[in-house]
């Protein structure tokens, strides 16, 4: 098979452009919010605030049929809920954020599986969790973009204060800055970029877009802007491979993508020189000094 | 400014977070470029009395003001050290990274850093003598360095008021030296320090002034007439149990005079 056909033909069909498109954006834009989950401990909460998204998708399935917008304003509403929920019950009763979190996304999730259940279409559960890259709608990849636009401005403005609020927030309050309005744009972007992953990746993968990349990344550099930057790299070459070995092996695209970021991850966290586990043992002590 | 003008004065104050109260009735003055350190038991207000000079603390009762403003419009004038481990020093962020944070506050949302900016990151660094260590990663210090990397930080902002929050917490006892050392050439450079600290000994040796706080006021002016055995005793144990026999807190007796 020449390089031709391993690469480029592929592309000659109109699905696996656009498949590819999405990935590539939403991995721009996931790769950026993978950074911040990652460096603030919100990883496990990003996959809880996924799974909340069901019974707002369902709702909006159930209202509107299967319009793009419909369902994006459907996962928007339901994850916002879940987000703003929690962080109110968590200041106003004793329980703390990750216990709300955790206890009203199961909730959310579960009146979402039964919302499925009662539906008169065959809106598949799997489809919801597992996406279909290579069925990505015209209006699906507008929305991809847009969201990847806004995602990569507001990292651009906002830089100072995205590093700022996740390295130390204490201090970013005493000089003024608005903490709280900065952790609730993210966790409103996070939810703009779930929504518009759940079709092409489903939410369960799309995590992994986010998460997998920001974690490598997060194990070879010292800087925040340069694992920004890697984040987004692994995120988009990863698409790309995946996708072709979706393709030439048949299998599920999702998958195929999070497995190749799945790679990655595992070669950073063995080999990275300096953060990685082998790099560790060799230099034979433990791998920080005492703090 | 002569420096027995006051710089931050304290009318009144009182704060309360539902119904219990933190801080009963605080009236004290702080003179401009001195160290103060603010003592007291846990939940005594030490940080609740950062806080509120900081401006984010909402006051049920009293004024403060600095110079001649609202903590609010005072930022400026503030500069802020947190406790060492309120952040996470695996974060991927060199030490000139942190020092740089400094000058975000006076910096626009797209605006880079300025050549006057960098003189003045080069020049914090400097003074704390961590140049040499600007391109690492802020896991490879020492305690000792991560917190004169904090300081550095700090002295960027350009404020003449250091506010900070239990600055010898998990230091060993070269880290407290050098700290001490530090603080001290601040007040004598006219600079004014205030800094919560648990440590009695350490406050003694370190600081000119002291604070003592039992949710009211105990006892405010010279460290170690605000330390005596008395006031101490009614800070720290309610003054319960005075020559009771009663087991005493190790720390405590240790400095006791």
């Amino acid at each position: 098979m020449s390089l031709h056909d391993l690469v480029l033909s592929p592309f000659s069909y109109e699905f696996m452009r656009r498949g590819l498109l999405s990935a590539v954006l939403l991995g721009t834009s996931g790769g950026l919010i993978g950074c911040v989950l990652v460096l603030r401990r919100m990883a496990l909460m990003g996959d809880a605030l996924s799974h909340s998204l069901l019974p707002g998708v369902a709702a909006a399935w159930f209202f509107f049929g299967t319009s793009t917008t419909a369902l994006f304003f459907g996962g928007l509403a339901a994850g916002l809920l879940t987000a703003l929920g929690s962080a109110l019950l968590s200041r106003l009763t004793r329980v703390k954020e990750d216990a709300a979190f955790g206890s009203l996304f199961i909730v959310f999730f579960g009146a979402g599986v039964a919302l499925v259940s009662k539906l008169p279409t065959r809106i598949n559960l799997t489809d919801f969790l597992f996406g279909n890259v290579l069925g990505v709608s015209a209006g699906e990849l507008r929305l991809a973009a847009a969201v990847c636009f806004v995602t990569v401005a507001v990292f651009v403005i906002f830089y100072r204060s995205v590093l700022l609020e996740t390295f130390d927030p204490v201090f970013n309050r005493a000089t003024g800055g608005r903490g709280g309005l900065v952790h609730l744009g993210f966790l409103t972007l996070t939810v703009l970029n779930l929504v518009a992953a759940m079709q092409t990746m489903g939410i369960v993968l799309a995590l992994g877009l986010f998460l997998l990349p920001a974690v490598s990344a997060y194990l070879w550099c010292d800087r925040f802007i340069t694992m920004l930057l890697l984040s987004v790299a692994f995120a988009v070459a990863d698409s790309v491979v995946g996708i072709l070995v979706s393709f030439h092996a048949g299998l599920a695209s999702g998958a195929a993508i999070v497995l190749c970021l799945g790679a990655v991850f595992v070669f950073s966290a063995l080999f990275s020189p300096r953060h990685g586990a082998i790099g560790a043992v060799r230099i034979g002590a433990a791998r920080r000094p005492p703090a | 400014m002569t420096p027995d003008q006051n710089i931050i004065s304290f009318s009144g104050v009182t704060v309360r977070y539902g119904k219990l109260t933190a801080l009963q009735d605080i009236s004290l003055e702080i003179p401009c470029g001195s160290s103060t350190a603010i003592l007291g038991g846990n939940g005594a207000g030490k940080s609740t009395l950062l806080r509120a000079v900081m401006g984010w603390q909402r006051l049920s009762g009293g004024e403060i003001r600095i110079g001649d403003a609202h903590p609010q419009h005072a930022r400026p004038r503030l500069s802020y050290v947190p406790q060492r481990h309120s952040v996470d020093w695996d974060f991927p962020i060199t030490v000139r990274g942190v020092v740089e944070q400094g000058r975000y506050p006076s910096l626009g949302f797209l605006r880079g850093l300025s050549r006057a900016d960098h003189a003045r990151v080069d020049a914090a660094m400097e003074e704390l003598g961590i140049s040499q260590l600007g391109g690492r990663q802020i896991r490879m210090l020492s305690g000792g360095q991560q917190q004169r990397v904090f300081l550095a930080r700090a002295v960027a902002q350009g404020g003449d008021i250091f506010l900070l929050d239990e600055p010898f917490a998990g230091l060993d006892l070269f880290g407290c030296e050098e700290l001490t050392h530090i603080l001290r050439g601040w007040a004598d450079q006219g600079r004014t320090v205030l800094a919560a600290v648990h440590d009695l000994a350490i406050a003694r040796s370190c600081f000119s002034r002291g604070v003592l706080l039992n949710t009211g006021l105990v006892a405010e002016g010279p460290v170690g007439e605000v330390l005596s055995a008395a006031n101490v005793d009614l800070a720290y144990r309610g003054g319960r149990c005075v020559h009771t026999g009663m087991p005493k807190a190790a720390g405590i007796d240790g400095v006791l005079p």
